[in-house]
C-alpha cells in the first residue's frame, strides 16, 4: 500500500458541468468527480431535468468543463423521460455544433426495479465501464431516484430498518469504490418527506447547513433518513416556491379584472459538501434547459 | 536509591540492613565473598543480591527512573513527559480550551457529528495544523490521512493551507520586528506534500492499512497524526456477524493506541451519528455500538445548537466535560462569529 501523493494530483478534484455557466461558478464547478453527490427535492422541482442535461454537458470537453465521457443512466422511475432527453439533446446540438454525433448515443439507460437488482447489475456495471467499446468512455453514473427503489420494499420496523441501511451502506461503498477506480462523477436524486411533527426527537435533526428544507411552503426532509445521508459526499436540495403574482391587466386585456399568474422560482441549496459553503442560487428551466438567474 | 526498594526477598532485605548496607552505594565496591560472610549467606545468593543491586544502580543512574521492570513509567515521569508533549491546536481557540489546548499526543481521540456538521473539515484542518513548524508553537509533523467516504477534497486542503500559512505570516510580523525572522518558510504546497492519502474503498483494506501502519511509522518518524474519516463507513456494511465486528473494530482501536504511545502520535477517529432504538422510541448516538464506545478513551460529540455548530467532551479521563461553539469558514476551523456579525451575515443572503 502506498499513499497517494497530493501534489501529484491536480490541485483541484476534477468537476463535471451542468451546462450553466452560473451554476457552474455557485457550485465551484459543479459536480466533483470521485464522489457521491445527491440531488434532494418534491416531485416536480427538476431533479430529472437536471440530470438530463448534466448527462449531455458531461460530454462537452474538458475545456468546456465537461468529462469528454458518456454516462449510464439508471433510472427507477417509469417511463424514462426519453422526449424531453431529446428535446434537450436538439438544443444540446445546436449550441455546441462541433459534434457531429447525437449526443444520446452516449447515454446508456438502463432501467431498474428493485433494490436486489440495483445490486445484481453492479458487477456487470463494472465491467461494462471497464470494457466499454463506446467512443467515449464512461465517466458518469446517475440514478435517478434511489428513493424510488427503498420506500415501498421496507416496512417500518427496527428489523427492515436495519437491513435497510445496511444495503445502503453496500450500494454506496459499491459506487464510491468505482466512482474513485474510474474516476466517476456519481449522481442520485432522493425524494422528501413532509415534516409532520417538527421539532419533535429525531425529526427534527437538523442534517447539514440548512436547518429546514422548505419547499412550496411545506418543511420537507430528505427521504431514506440519517443512515443514507452517511452515504452521500454532497447533498444538495432543490426548492421551489410558487409565487402569485397580481397584475393589473387593464391596459391589455380592456376587461377590468385582474389577472393572478402563477410563476415558480427555484432555488439550488448546499446542505452541505466537504468543498463548499453554506450557498445557494436561484435557476429556471426553460424549453431549452436549467439554467441559473444571475442576482 | 534505597536497600528497601531491591526486588529480594524480606529476609534477604533484613540481613543486609541490619549488616549495615543501606544505600546501594554501599554495595557497590563489596565483592560478593565478603559479602557473604557479612550476611552469613552462601556465596552465590551473595552473588545474586549483587546482581540485582547493580542492574538496580544501572537502571536507577542512567535513567533516572526507578523502574524495575524495563520500560516501565511511573505516574511521575508520565505527567512531565505529558507536560512536554505539544498539542495540535485546532485552529479554533475555544475548541482549544475545553481540549485543553487542542489534540494530544499519544492519545487517541474519536470525534463524531451528523453529516455536514464539520468532521472532515476539522479532520483536514488538523492534517494542515500539525505541520506548523516548532518556531510557531506546532509540531513540525507530518499527517497521515485515512479516508475511507472519499470527501477529502484537494482543493479544500489547499484553501486551509494557504489559510494557515497566512495566520503564520501574520503571527510573526506581529511579534517580531525583524524582517528576516518574519519569513515563513513553509509553503502551502509542502503542507499538502506531508499529508499521506490513502483511498480505502472496503473494510478488508482498512484493516490491511491499519496492520501496515507499524511498518509506515518505522519509515516516517515524523509522522505526528493519523487521522481515520471514518472508522465507521466500511463496517455498516455486509457485517451480519456482529461480534466478528467487534472483535475486529477491537483489535483495530488496540493498535492504533499502540501505534499512538510507539510513535508518539495523535490519533483521530471520526465516526458517523446512527439512531439507536431503546424502549420503543430512536435516540441518536455514535455509530458501531456500546462495545466500541469502551475502545475510545475520548471522545468528542459535534452537534448543532440552533444555527451554531458546538463541541462537547463526551468522554475523557482528564478533560472535564464542556461544550465550546465553533464554525466552519472558508479558512478552515475558526472561533464562533460573534452572534451580530452572523445575523448580519444571514440578512445579507
Amino acid at each position: 500500500m502506498r499513499p497517494q501523493h497530493l501534489l501529484h494530483q491536480p490541485l483541484t478534484t476534477q468537476k463535471c458541468t451542468l451546462g450553466c455557466p452560473i451554476l457552474d461558478r455557485c457550485l465551484g464547478g459543479a459536480i466533483p468527480c470521485n464522489s457521491i453527490t445527491e440531488l434532494v427535492a418534491e416531485s416536480g422541482s427538476g431533479k430529472t431535468q437536471l440530470c438530463l442535461q448534466l448527462s449531455l454537458s458531461s460530454q462537452l470537453p474538458a475545456s468546456h468543463g465537461g468529462l469528454s465521457a458518456s454516462s449510464l443512466y439508471l433510472h427507477t422511475e417509469f417511463p424514462f423521460p426519453f422526449r424531453r432527453l431529446h428535446q434537450l439533446s436538439t438544443n444540446f446540438r445546436s449550441s455546441h455544433p462541433c459534434n457531429d454525433h447525437d449526443p444520446c448515443d452516449n447515454i446508456f439507460v438502463q432501467g431498474v426495479h428493485t433494490v436486489d437488482q440495483l445490486l445484481d447489475i453492479m458487477p456487470r456495471i463494472e465491467s461494462f465501464i471497464k470494457n466499454s467499446k463506446s467512443r467515449l468512455p464512461i465517466r458518469l453514473i446517475v440514478i435517478d431516484s434511489i428513493a424510488a427503489l427503498f420506500r415501498s420494499d421496507f416496512e417500518n420496523t427496527p428489523g427492515d430498518l436495519k437491513k435497510r441501511s445496511s444495503l445502503f451502506f453496500k450500494i454506496s461503498g459499491k459506487l464510491k469504490a468505482m466512482a474513485m477506480g474510474f474516476g466517476l462523477a456519481v449522481v442520485v436524486t432522493n425524494q422528501v418527506v413532509d415534516l409532520v411533527a417538527p421539532d419533535e426527537g429525531i425529526n427534527g435533526l437538523k442534517v447539514g447547513n440548512l436547518g429546514c428544507l422548505y419547499s412550496s411552503g411545506r418543511r420537507v426532509c430528505p427521504a431514506l433518513g440519517l443512515a443514507w445521508a452517511n452515504c452521500v459526499n454532497s447533498r444538495l436540495f432543490l426548492a421551489k416556491d410558487d409565487e402569485f403574482v397580481h397584475q393589473d391587466n387593464q391596459l391589455v386585456n380592456g376587461d377590468g379584472g385582474d389577472f393572478v399568474s402563477r410563476r415558480t422560482r427555484r432555488w439550488i441549496h448546499v446542505v452541505f459538501a466537504p468543498h463548499l459553503p453554506k450557498l445557494s442560487c436561484e435557476f429556471e428551466i426553460t424549453r431549452k434547459g436549467i439554467f441559473g438567474v444571475e442576482r | 536509591m534505597e536497600i528497601s526498594r531491591l526486588p529480594i526477598s524480606a529476609s534477604q532485605r533484613g540481613k543486609l540492613i541490619s549488616a549495615g548496607y543501606t544505600s546501594l552505594s554501599s554495595l557497590s565496591s563489596v565483592s560478593s565473598s565478603a559479602l557473604a560472610s557479612d550476611l552469613r549467606i552462601s556465596e552465590s545468593e551473595a552473588v545474586e543480591i549483587l546482581k540485582v543491586a547493580s542492574r538496580g544502580s544501572r537502571l536507577g543512574w542512567s535513567d533516572g527512573t526507578n523502574s524495575v521492570i524495563n520500560g516501565a513509567q511511573n505516574a511521575w515521569d508520565m505527567l512531565h513527559e505529558e507536560e512536554s508533549l505539544t498539542c495540535i491546536t485546532t485552529s479554533c481557540a475555544d475548541l482549544d480550551n475545553i481540549l485543553g489546548g487542542g489534540i494530544n499526543c499519544k492519545e487517541v481521540m474519536e470525534i463524531g457529528g451528523v453529516p455536514g456538521i464539520g468532521k472532515t473539515q476539522l479532520g483536514i484542518q488538523l492534517a494542515v495544523n500539525v505541520q506548523i513548524p516548532r518556531e510557531f508553537g506546532g509540531l513540525g509533523g507530518k499527517a497521515i490521512y485515512i479516508d475511507t467516504e472519499g470527501s477529502f477534497m484537494v482543493e479544500r486542503a489547499l484553501q486551509i493551507a494557504e489559510a494557515c500559512v497566512e495566520d503564520m505570516s501574520e503571527y510573526s510580523r506581529f511579534l517580531r520586528n525583524d524582517v528576516q525572522a518574519c519569513q515563513v518558510k513553509i509553503q502551502p504546497k509542502d503542507i499538502l506534500e506531508n499529508i499521506f492519502y490513502f483511498r480505502i474503498c472496503s473494510y478488508t483494506e482498512q484493516i490491511a492499512l491499519i496492520n501496515y501502519l507499524e511498518k509506515f511509522m518505522s519509515e516516517h518518524k515524523d509522522v505526528k497524526l493519523v487521522i481515520v474519516d471514518s472508522i465507521t463507513f466500511h463496517f455498516r456494511q455486509d457485517f451480519d456477524d456482529m461480534a466478528l465486528r467487534t472483535r475486529v473494530l477491537g483489535g483495530i482501536s488496540l493498535k492504533l493506541m499502540k501505534l499512538a504511545k510507539e510513535f508518539s502520535l495523535a490519533v483521530v477517529l471520526l465516526n458517523q451519528v446512527t439512531t439507536k432504538y431503546t424502549d420503543g422510541s430512536f435516540q441518536l448516538t455514535l455509530a458501531l455500538g456500546d462495545s466500541w464506545s469502551h475502545s475510545c478513551t475520548n471522545r468528542v460529540i459535534l452537534y448543532w445548537n440552533g444555527d451554531e455548530r458546538y463541541a462537547y467532551i463526551d468522554k475523557s479521563p482528564s478533560l472535564q466535560s464542556a461544550s465550546a461553539p465553533y464554525s466552519v469558514t472558508s479558512r478552515g476551523i475558526r472561533n464562533s462569529a460573534p452572534r451580530k456579525y452572523c445575523s448580519d451575515h444571514q440578512s445579507n443572503v
